[in-house]
């Protein structure tokens, strides 16, 4: 039966074996070069202020290498679905061959089991190879960026792609389960696995710890502006720069709790109330030119200092440190995910299926 | 013949049709607020002095549906893999064909309008995508920086529908060649994103000759100072910057990118006696003055004045090669246009191979 799944299988994993091996070659040809940059800045570069990630070197170097890498781990765990999941089983049954297996010596479950456990190990096996390379490759250039909780880098990175794979490849094989038919298993299983990625990575992944609050004091520099709306001035804040940490919200409160009101805001800041500041009513100008590229005109300083007096920045963020907890919680969650995935094929092979 | 078409494929234009309408709601229910917020927040930042801000701010709002950039970007190599893919290899597997080609329909003819209807089909769902996004991402694409970025131009306007006309017919080749579906789905795959990205990156920059400018080099920040006056390496901010070259009075490339040697950087050494050395080019005809030699911070004006002199006496500028950004429409037409080209002549190739070389 091993023999069997090997065989179906030989093609597809002789390709995706030779294309792993063509990238390992290209990375570990560009990979010590990376690292050589990184050092050399980092040696010359001393205090906190000098080392910034726009003017290190690695930044501008093998750009489009790594953006295109990037885009092949994003979708290789979708194409897994796809393409060794779907088949799996909706193509047995299409074709009528899944009649000759079922027939011979082996139940539907080893028969089921062995698929399964063959080509889903190889599918985490492939992505985690991938991940790997592009991990090891890509650290000068993530710690230079300092921002490993970015949505380009926390799930393109580490352990993360491999409960991707297994559970793009789980839902592949259900989907061809469920469906019978090769192709609508395919097209389902794409549009499955893209909604579960984005629904987990923009309301699950946010809320897997509670965040930690921190408190900033309002200053020009620290991403303050004002939107004049028709219910008055209002205050915009972004989160602070905290190197490696995910800002989650970021508001501005008093000492009580209470954001800044618009009768507040209207007596602290008149002209920007007013919209005096804007030139001709409507918004005519489009390109007002402010000379040199600091805190702006007075008025929009005052604001500020009016503001700082009574307010502060409070912002909801995760650390830096819980990184490796975030990658364990999310791969986990997926491999738990395939896994139930898993079973329910099981179970429908064998009391659902004709 | 029409009608078999129609049958085969209405399931899934129905799917698409629903999809399509379930991204137009989504994105007429959101645009007009973005425009809102945008005339609100971002068009005064100027004169509030708090773009920077504003502008982060704005670009947080709706992240979920900012994405259908990507949906714009992968709906061409879809087309090419579900729909164009299995049209022919879908036949040949399941030996359909044999009963179709026996009908009083000739198999140019079948041919024909299965590539045209669901080629059509293909285009027109590309399109309508395109514009969508295109429409509602219009505020969002006034604050990056060029409409040329490749994160903009191949997701907006009409290049998505040149690309979907050829990965549909690459798709439907694929098939015609390999006759499995699923072979020919994953080839369609590589050789689509293998001819968009060669064709982005050795073609697209060459489809018109570029401009050339020569602009003085400003020794402070190392990029230019162009007419518009903006501080970077640009004339315009939205023009497609190719390549930016240092060179010296005498036509010498000697840096990129706003400096001078392999690392991009600029700087001048300045002895006690006033000799001003600017790095990997040379002595300067001028001096510094004496105590104008910065120790920490900023450098004063005195020598600031000095080391600009030096540059202009030195004769060093910058060539920039550029597309302008009033070639933009120029380019999406050049690009959609060799696209669909390259579409037909593989349907030609298809016809060719359907009529003497299948049995």
């Amino acid at each position: 039966m091993i023999w069997l799944t090997w065989r179906q299988f030989r093609t597809q994993i002789l390709v995706v074996a030779g294309v792993l091996a063509a990238l390992a070659v290209v990375l570990i040809v560009t990979g010590p070069h990376l690292v050589s940059l990184s050092d050399a800045y980092l040696k010359s570069c001393h205090t906190d202020r000098d080392c910034g990630s726009t003017t290190n070197p690695v930044m501008g170097t093998d750009g489009k290498l790594e953006s295109g890498l990037s885009d092949v781990l994003l979708i290789v765990p979708a194409l897994i679905g796809i393409f060794w999941g779907a088949p799996l089983i909706a193509r047995e049954l299409e074709t009528g061959t899944y009649r000759l297996g079922w027939t011979q010596s082996i139940t539907r479950r080893r028969w089921l089991a062995v698929k399964l456990g063959v080509v889903g190990l190889a599918s985490v096996v492939v992505a985690g190879l991938m991940s790997l390379m592009l991990t090891w490759w890509a650290s000068p250039i993530d710690t230079a960026n300092a921002n490993r909780f970015g949505v380009a880098v926390f799930s393109l990175r580490d352990i993360t792609p491999l409960g991707y794979a297994a559970f793009a490849f789980a839902l592949g094989v259900t989907a061809g389960v469920l469906v019978r038919r090769t192709l609508p298993a395919m097209a389902g299983t794409l549009v499955v696995f893209v909604a579960a990625r984005v629904a987990e990575a923009t309301w699950v992944r946010p809320h897997l710890m509670s965040p930690v609050r921190a408190t900033f004091p309002i200053t020009t520099g620290n991403g303050i502006g004002f939107s004049l709306t028709p219910d008055g001035l209002q205050v915009m804040t972004n989160p602070p720069n905290i190197p490696n940490a995910w800002a989650i919200t970021s508001e501005v409160v008093n000492n009580a709790g209470q954001s800044p009101t618009a009768a507040f805001m209207k007596s602290a800041c008149p002209s920007l109330a007013n919209g005096a500041q804007a030139g001709p009513a409507g918004g005519g100008v489009r390109h007002v030119r402010v000379p040199g590229n600091g805190p702006g005109p007075q008025a929009f300083q005052d604001c500020v200092t009016k503001v700082a007096a009574k307010y502060h920045e409070v912002v909801t963020y995760q650390p830096a440190r819980r990184f490796w907890a975030f990658q364990g919680i999310e791969t986990a969650i997926f491999v738990v995910l395939a896994l139930l995935l898993a079973g329910f094929c099981f179970w429908w092979v064998r009391h659902r299926l004709s | 013949m029409i009608w078999l078409t129609w049958r085969q494929f209405r399931t899934q234009a129905v799917v698409v049709c629903g999809l399509l309408a379930a991204v137009a709601v989504a994105l007429a229910v959101t645009g007009p607020h973005l425009v809102h917020l945008y005339d609100t927040t971002v068009k005064p930042c100027a004169s509030h002095g708090d773009c920077a801000a504003a502008t982060e701010s704005f670009m947080n709002n709706d992240r979920l549906l900012q994405q259908l950039g990507q949906v714009v970007l992968a709906a061409p190599a879809l087309i090419g893999i579900f729909w164009g893919a299995p049209l022919i290899a879908g036949e040949f597997e399941n030996n359909t064909f044999r009963l179709v080609w026996t009908q009083s329909v000739s198999r140019t003819r079948w041919l024909a309008l299965k590539l045209g209807l669901v080629g059509l089909a293909s285009m027109v769902a590309a399109g309508l995508l395109s514009l969508m996004v295109t429409w509602w991402s219009s505020p969002f694409d006034r604050i990056t920086d060029s409409p040329f970025s490749p994160s903009s131009f191949d997701r907006r306007d009409l290049v998505p529908i040149g690309y979907a006309a050829f990965a549909f017919v690459l798709g439907v080749i694929a098939g015609v060649l390999i006759r499995r579906t699923l072979p020919a789905m994953a080839a369609t795959l590589v050789a689509f994103i293998g001819v968009r990205v060669a064709f982005f990156e050795w073609v697209r920059p060459h489809l018109m000759t570029p401009l050339r400018a020569l602009v003085p080099l400003n020794a402070q920040t190392g990029v230019v100072l162009g007419p518009a006056g903006y501080a970077s390496g640009h004339i315009n901010a939205a023009d497609w910057d190719l390549s930016e070259q240092t060179v010296t009075g005498a036509g010498r490339v000697i840096g990129e990118n706003g400096g001078i040697g392999p690392n991009g950087s600029l700087g001048f050494n300045v002895s006690p006696n006033g000799t001003l050395t600017m790095q990997g080019v040379g002595t300067c005809p001028n001096k510094a003055p004496v105590g104008s030699s910065p120790r920490a911070g900023a450098p004063s004006p005195a020598f600031q004045h000095a080391t600009q002199e030096c540059v202009n006496k030195l004769g060093i500028r910058e060539v920039l090669s550029y597309q302008p950004i009033g070639r933009y429409w120029d380019f999406q037409w050049y690009e959609t246009a060799i696209f669909i080209g390259f579409g037909l002549v593989l349907a030609g190739f298809c016809f060719w191979w359907v009529r003497r070389r299948l049995s």
